[in-house]
Formats: structure tokens, C-alpha cells, sequence
């Protein structure tokens, strides 16, 4: 074995273990303290946790299920038809992942508030008022926005089946003599199971482990938040260490299960189209019509974001369909609460951090799996991966006992002294999956001939990847990034987990608090929500235009 | 313009199934050496091996006396021409080409001037601004070239430069890449499946087959005198007569004719279409045959006759009319009816 080899081989151990001490350990701490038969025992026992089970899953399933309707109605009309604006269209749809649903839950209320928009429509209209967010409206509510918050990434992976489908095999449908609604169910449908698995099982154990929408609309019976406020008395009392083992073991079997259902038994593999599919060109209005569709699906999913902006601009929005009597006070109180200055720049710092620890992580794992080809690199491939089907809320609890545990973690990561490291760690390590994604799939459009060829006119290894490979894969990697980033500046359920200080909160938890707050709180924690969405919409748009013309390559994600 | 000494090369990609088995060639310096074979016979991966792209499991490999065999790709000073040109796409058509200067320390005018002259040399000089992918297939090639050219590597490697090019363009560039070797005494190593580009092309050439080395010498000296049949078959048509050999003669159903040449434990006798003749009845060394069927190439035909039960071609330039069923007379040119086993 010569020296690079071995040096590619010791960054493949110690990239292992990283992942074994700041994913496996947390999972293995929580499931050590959660694994007690007695805590188990109580939990079943309790109505208050069964219902909260009972309430995640119905969470789960049903914002899934609107996930799925949502998607694949955009995706069948991005597949089939050319229409007007249809680029736009698909650059629109993603707007919403970049559209933190906590935040815009504080618009939703004034959507649908007891004195909110729609129920001043209904009373004008001489019609009772319905009370939206209370009981059952609640749950619709927080599944509803979480839907509209998560189908972006089912649609994406829809899309890209429905690429990977031979028109031919259609056509072959067609030649036979099936009808369009035939060829949909017994061809599109069937063929379509991988882009159903790979984009619901994500939003499946998402939405089930969600805790920061739920939290702003006070739904409290669902699992995430009974952990959540199981936190203060975590010393005294371990239960929701259990609650995190069950969650766990339910996010694992909803996997599984979503397998199990959409298994494709390698039909797949025997229908990666080359041929592009091109849609059927639409005419006169017509064209316009899925561009509607489109609009309506975005105006849907930012219509809170507007709210949240007409709330954070307005003197007094109560009873009236739009806002009156416009202010920019709100803005000035949310800057001078001592909150709000301190954790934009915490979350600064803490995202930039773990955007650079995923994108390092991630390169190396793409680079090991797909061009260095080590033994063993597809263990370190599925190790990568693994955040996907772990909550997020079981990783940060992990960290929480892990400092409880272990003196080495305390001393190097206690996050009451200072969570810098631990929130970036927590915030990378569930973001490197999105950036070994977006890499790999670069890699596997570019040529290894490529590197070769540079290898071959005298460049080293390092001069290959910084001249060759990573020019080329530049555009994923960019995105890979821009989303480490951006999600890591939305997470919630780490940040509400490790930030314990006030001054070491991020904007998430800055925002969470401030909306708590008596009197102007919540208009104060709009006019920061709108703060916090300008400043990411600005890093998103310089990245944007970083990107240019490539901006294209965010789809082949 | 180094030497190229390659002893005893092995590799496999799966053990029990080797690829290359004890390979051993030399090629002199300035020359233009073809490895010739047809898919899987292992001659992509011996340049690989010679390049550095793969690690041989056994045997050796000198530059000019100085064994390579561990050093990495870059150290070689090995140029490649990949079959897909490998040129990078994020890089115009003068940094593609400067690349490998620029690695050599090359700078300022001398870089400007040594790109510009290997442009020159494929013709492309005014495309130096130009993006990769705005090029044709042809001048993607040319690029290919002249990146490794500019280098002035010690051996130039081809690896079926041309398979991605249509027949007009191939033909031209054939001539294209024999002028620039010829002309700067580059010792080259080209990898083709190609029988035509090896014989109009090579100084040298060797036919490879299963992992091994079949035959190796001039185009002329492997067209006229096959070593076996694989060679003699894939470099062109030709008959093959089973029959009795002995005392320089082979016994076939038709007659008995004398060989060229003698082969231990020959069985059979071998012999290219255009080496027979159509000859007049009572012809010293003549025999009778029946035309089946003929092909009319042009400015040739061939035809395929049948005498005492055994079919074979012969090829006839400006042939006159024939019908199958007609009777004709044929004559072997005898310092080409070769033995073999």
C-alpha cells in the first residue's frame, strides 16, 4: 500500500470515527439511559403519552399524505406538459424549503385566528366564526404547514423518477391500447415507487419528529414537545430519554415500513431512460394553466410568511382582512431586545461552522465512496446517511447525555459553558447527507477520465481535486452547502435542546422566546421573523448568484 | 523520445481471469508503435498501466532504462490521448492545453508561446478562446493532441484516439498524427482496434489476444506472414485449407501445393484473397474451381469459389463479368500460401 492510499485510509477512520462519537454515541447514550423496562411501563401506562404517540403518527401520516397529493400533482404537470414560465415554476418550488414553518406558523394565526383574515371574511359574509387553531384545528393546522413546508423535497425526488422513466415504455402502453388514466396507474404509478421512498420516507419521519411548528401553535400532545418539555426536569426524571428510545424505534419502523410497502424489487434499475423526456407542449391559455397551479401551491405555502410580513409591518391587525395603520416600530423593538442582535450573529457563527464541517465531511465521504473506492467505504456510505432516518431530536438529546456522561464530552462540549462546537457539530452532522448527495451526484456526472487526464499532465492528487474535481463538481457542492446553511440557520429542535443560555441562543430560539413574550412580543417576533427571512433570503440570492446559470444543477440534487 | 521496455506484465481485475499475462515488448525511441486487438484483449489496460492509471500486479516497465514502474501517474511523463479526450470542460481551450506546462513551471510568454505552437500543430491556433464544449468532435481531438503534445512527454499514449470520429475525419487525422510523430521523433504508443489505422499507420505493431502478445513487427511483416490464425484473420480476410503438410507441401481436397515457409505440426494452409489468381486453363500450378457468388466492391470484386468441396474468396481488381456456376482456373501465389497450425 503506498502513502496515499494510507492517508486515504486514515481520513476514512478518523471521518468513522467522528461519525461514531457525534452520531452513534448520542444514539447509543439515549438508548442506553431510555432502555429501562420500568420507564417503558410507565410510559404505556400514561394517556398523556399514548396520546401523544397516537397524535405524531397521525401528524406523520397526514402530512405525508398531503406531501404526496401536493407533489405529485406538480410533478405529473412539470412532466408531462411544457407551459409557460415552466423553469420558474420549479425554481419557485423552492422556495418554501428555504421558509422556516416555526416562523411562518406565526403568520398562519393571523390567517386563521380567531380574529384573523378568514374568520373576518366569514363574519362579513353574515357567517359564524369557525375557530380554526382550536381542538382538531390545531392538528390540521400544524399539518398543513409542515406539508406545505416539506413537499419541495418529494417533489424533487418525483421529478427525478419520472425523469428516470423511458418515455418509450409509455408510448409502449399507448401502442397497446391503454388509456392515459391506465398508463398512469399500471405504468407511471408502479415505476414511480423509488422517488415515493426516497421523498416520504423523509418527510414520513420529519413531520414525526417535528417540534418547532407544533411548539408556536401550541399543540403540545404530540411526542416532540412532550420531550421537549420533559427537558427542565431531566435530572429528576429520565422519562423522556424513554420518550426519545420510542421515537426512535417508531422513526426506524416507519422507515422500514415505507420499504417494506414501496419495495421496488429492482424494477427500476431497467428503466434508466437516456432519452429525455419532453412534455406535451400546451397552447394559447392553456399554457397558462399548471403556471397557476404552481403559483397557487407557492402563494399557499409563503401566504404565512406574508402574513408574518404584514404583521411585523402593521400598528394593529385584528378583525380586518389586511393590516392597518403601517409601523416600523416593531422592527425597532425586536432589534434593541437583547435577544435578537446577539443570536443573528450566534447563528451566524454556529451555521458557518457546521456548513464548513458538513461540506468537508461531505466531500471526503463522496470522494471516498465514489473515486477512491476504499474497502469498507460503503459502511462509511450508510453511516453518512443515517441522519436522514434519526431525529434530530434524539441526536441533540444524545448530546445532552453524553455531556451528562461522559467527563471527556463535558469538558470539551459542555453547551451550558458555551454550545458553539456542539450546536455546529449537531447542526453538520445532520446536514451531511444533503451535501454527500449533492456531491456524489456531481462526481457521478463527471467523468473520473478527467481527473485522469490531470493526473496524467503532472498534477498530484491534491492539485487533481483542487483544479480538476472540484471545479467541475463546484455547483453541487454549492449547493450542498447553501443547504447545509440554510437549514442549519432554521433547525429547531437542536438549537431549542442545546442553546441553554440566553446568550449563546440562536435566531430560532431567540424567536421562540420572544414570541412568548406578553404584549408586543409577537409582533416583535414577526418583525425578527422577517429580519431573519431578508437575511436569508440575501445569503440564498448572493449564493444565487455565485451559482448563475448553474442554478439548474440544484434539480439534479 | 525515451525507449519504452515493458517485461513481463501481469493484471487482473479478477483473480483466476488475467487480463494481461506476462506481456514483454520494446519500443525504440521516435517510434510509432500500435498495440492492436479487439475488445478485452487487455491493450486499453496496458496503457493505463504505462500512463500510471493502474497498477500492474507484476512485472516492470522502463523509460529509457529507468524502471517507472512505481511511480505515480504524474511523474511519468507519459501523455495521454484519452478515447473520450478527457479535456475539462470548465477550461478554455488555452488553459486546457496549458495545464500541463504550467505544472512543468512553464510561465509568462513561453507558456503563451509553447500552447500557441502546439495549437498550431493541429491547426487550431485561432480556437485558443474558445470553451470545450462549443467544439466538434474533430477539433475536441485535436485539442486532445496538442494538450499532449505541448508537453513534449517522453512517450506519447493513444488510446483509440480516433473511434469517436466519422470515416472522413478519421482518415484525415491518421495522417495528421503520423506527420506530428514523425516530424518531432515522438516515440508513441497507440491503442486501436482498428486494423486499418494499425497498417496505414504503424512503424511497429503488436497483435494482442487474450492478455498476451499474438505476434509483434511491421504492418507488412504481420499482413503477409500471420504467426497463427487469430493474426491472420484479424488483420484481413483470409482462406484457411485444411490438409495433409509435409516435405514443404500441403495435400488439400483440391490438390497439392507448395508453402511458404515451414510450421512444426502444421495442419493447414493459409492464404489472403488478393494472393490468389484467376489464371488460364493448363497453367502450371493451376487448379479448376466453380464461382458461387460474387461481390462487386468497385474497383474490385469478391468472389467466392468452391473446389473439391472447400469454399474460399478470392479478390479480383478490374474484374471482368463472371456468373455464378461458371468454371474457373485459380492459382495461388506461392511465396504466400503460408503453414500453420
Amino acid at each position: 500500500m503506498n502513502y496515499r492510499r494510507m492517508i486515504q485510509y486514515v481520513l476514512m477512520v478518523l471521518m468513522a470515527l467522528f461519525l461514531g462519537a457525534f452520531l452513534l454515541l448520542p444514539v447509543f447514550t439515549v438508548v442506553r439511559t431510555g432502555c429501562d423496562l420500568s420507564l417503558f411501563k410507565e410510559l404505556l401506562l400514561s394517556p398523556v403519552c399514548r396520546e401523544g404517540l397516537l397524535n405524531s403518527l397521525l401528524v406523520a401520516v397526514t402530512t405525508t399524505a398531503m406531501v404526496a397529493v401536493i407533489s405529485l400533482v406538480l410533478a405529473l404537470l412539470y412532466d408531462r406538459f411544457e407551459f409557460a414560465g415552466k423553469e420558474y415554476c420549479s425554481l419557485l418550488m423552492l422556495l418554501p424549503m428555504i421558509l422556516p414553518p416555526f416562523v411562518g406558523a406565526l403568520g398562519f394565526q393571523q390567517i386563521l385566528g380567531h380574529y384573523g383574515v378568514v374568520n373576518t371574511i366569514l363574519v362579513s359574509c353574515g357567517m359564524e366564526r369557525v375557530d380554526f387553531l382550536g381542538g382538531q384545528g390545531k392538528f390540521f393546522s400544524v399539518c398543513l404547514i409542515e406539508a406545505l413546508h416539506l413537499f419541495p423535497i418529494f417533489y424533487l425526488n418525483l421529478i427525478t423518477a419520472l425523469g428516470n422513466i423511458d418515455p418509450a415504455l409509455d408510448e409502449a402502453g399507448a401502442n397497446l391500447g391503454a388509456s392515459r388514466w391506465q398508463r398512469f396507474v399500471r405504468i407511471r404509478l408502479p415505476l414511480l415507487r423509488s422517488g415515493f421512498l426516497a421523498g416520504g420516507s423523509i418527510v414520513l419521519v420529519w413531520s414525526f419528529t417535528e417540534l418547532g411548528t407544533p411548539l408556536m401553535f401550541g399543540y403540545n400532545r404530540v411526542m416532540p414537545v412532550q420531550v421537549f418539555n420533559g427537558l427542565n426536569e431531566l435530572e429528576s426524571n429520565p422519562l423522556p430519554y424513554a420518550l426519545v428510545v420510542v421515537m426512535l424505534t417508531v422513526s426506524a419502523l416507519l422507515y422500514a415500513l415505507m420499504k417494506y410497502l414501496l419495495r421496488t424489487d429492482g424494477a427500476n434499475s431497467a428503466v434508466k431512460g437516456s432519452m429525455g423526456s419532453r412534455g406535451t407542449q400546451l397552447h394559447s391559455w392553456k399554457r397558462f394553466l399548471p403556471t397557476l397551479v404552481f403559483l397557487l401551491v407557492a402563494l399557499a405555502s409563503i401566504l404565512p410568511h406574508l402574513a408574518l410580513i404584514g404583521a411585523a409591518f402593521s400598528v394593529r391587525w385584528y378583525n380586518t382582512v389586511l393590516p392597518e395603520h403601517f409601523t416600523l416600530e416593531h422592527f425597532d423593538n425586536a432589534l434593541s431586545n437583547p435577544l435578537v442582535l446577539p443570536s443573528i450573529v450566534n447563528s451566524l457563527r454556529y451555521s458557518a461552522l457546521a456548513m464548513l464541517i458538513a461540506v468537508v465531511l461531505g466531500v471526503l465521504a463522496a470522494l471516498m465512496v465514489s473515486r477512491w473506492k476504499l474497502r469498507g467505504a460503503w459502511a462509511l456510505d450508510v453511516l453518512t446517511m443515517l441522519p436522514l432516518a434519526i431525529p434530530g431530536l434524539v441526536i441533540a438529546f444524545g448530546y445532552l447525555g453524553m455531556t451528562g456522561r461522559y467527563a471527556w464530552a463535558r469538558a470539551m462540549f459542555d453547551p451550558v459553558a458555551n454550545p458553539l462546537w456542539l450546536l455546529a457539530i449537531a447542526y453538520a452532522v445532520r446536514r451531511i447527507p444533503y451535501v454527500v448527495r449533492a456531491v456524489s451526484s456531481g462526481l457521478e456526472q463527471t467523468p473520473e477520465e478527467l481527473e485522469n487526464a490531470a493526473r496524467n499532465f503532472g498534477a498530484g492528487p491534491v492539485r487533481t481535486l483542487v483544479k480538476v474535481t472540484l471545479p467541475l463538481v463546484a455547483a453541487n457542492l454549492l449547493v450542498g452547502a447553501l443547504f447545509a446553511f440554510s437549514f442549519s440557520m432554521l433547525e429547531v429542535s437542536d438549537s431549542l435542546i442545546l442553546a441553554q443560555k440566553s446568550i449563546f441562543y440562536p435566531i430560532t430560539k431567540a424567536l421562540m422566546e420572544l414570541s412568548q413574550i406578553l404584549g408586543s412580543g409577537p409582533a416583535s417576533a414577526c418583525a425578527f421573523g422577517v429580519w431573519a427571512m431578508v437575511f436569508l433570503a440575501l445569503t440564498l440570492a448572493s449564493a444565487g448568484i455565485l451559482l448563475g446559470r448553474k442554478i439548474g444543477a440544484i434539480f439534479k440534487f | 523520445m525515451a525507449a519504452v521496455k515493458i517485461e513481463n506484465i501481469c493484471k487482473s481485475f479478477v483473480p483466476g481471469k488475467p487480463v494481461l499475462d506476462n506481456v514483454s515488448l520494446e519500443v525504440t525511441p521516435g517510434e510509432l508503435f500500435f498495440l492492436l486487438g479487439p475488445s478485452g484483449c487487455g491493450k486499453s489496460t496496458l496503457l493505463r498501466i504505462l500512463a500510471g492509471l493502474v497498477k500492474a500486479d507484476a512485472g516492470r516497465i522502463c523509460f529509457d532504462g529507468v524502471d517507472i514502474t512505481e511511480l505515480p501517474p504524474e511523474k511519468r511523463q507519459a501523455a495521454m490521448v484519452f478515447q473520450n479526450y478527457a479535456l475539462w470542460p470548465h477550461l478554455s481551450v488555452f488553459e486546457n492545453v496549458a495545464f500541463g506546462l504550467r505544472i512543468l513551471g512553464v510561465k509568462g510568454k513561453k507558456l503563451q508561446s509553447e500552447v500557441m505552437d502546439a495549437l498550431d500543430t493541429v491547426h487550431l491556433a485561432d480556437m485558443a478562446e474558445r470553451r470545450v464544449p462549443s467544439l466538434s468532435g474533430g477539433q475536441q481531438q485535436r485539442v486532445a493532441l496538442a494538450r499532449a503534445l505541448a508537453v513534449r512527454p517522453a512517450v506519447l499514449l493513444l488510446d483509440e484516439p480516433l473511434s469517436n470520429l466519422d470515416a472522413r475525419l478519421r482518415d484525415s487525422m491518421r495522417s495528421e498524427i503520423s506527420r506530428i510523430c514523425r516530424e518531432r521523433q515522438q516515440t508513441a504508443i497507440y491503442v486501436t482496434h482498428d486494423r486499418q489505422e494499425a497498417l496505414s499507420m504503424a512503424d511497429r505493431m503488436a497483435v494482442l489476444q487474450n492478455g498476451g502478445i499474438s505476434q509483434l513487427g511491421t504492418p507488412r511483416e504481420l499482413y503477409d506472414h500471420p504467426a497463427n490464425r487469430f493474426c491472420g484473420s484479424f488483420l484481413g480476410d483470409i482462406n484457411f485449407f485444411e490438409g495433409t503438410v509435409a516435405d514443404g507441401m500441403i495435400t488439400t481436397a483440391f490438390g497439392k501445393f507448395p508453402l511458404a515457409g515451414a510450421v512444426a505440426g502444421a495442419n493447414c494452409a493459409a492464404i489472403r484473397p488478393e494472393r490468389i489468381r484467376f489464371v488460364d486453363a493448363g497453367t502450371c500450378g493451376a487448379f479448376a474451381a466453380t464461382v458461387i457468388s460474387g461481390s462487386f466492391g468497385g474497383d474490385n470484386t469478391q468472389w467466392q469459389c468452391e473446389a473439391g468441396g472447400v469454399r474460399f474468396a478470392v479478390l479480383e481488381t478490374a474484374s471482368p463479368e463472371r456468373h455464378s456456376g461458371d468454371t474457373v482456373y485459380l492459382k495461388f501465389d506461392p511465396d504466400f500460401l503460408l503453414a500453420m497450425k
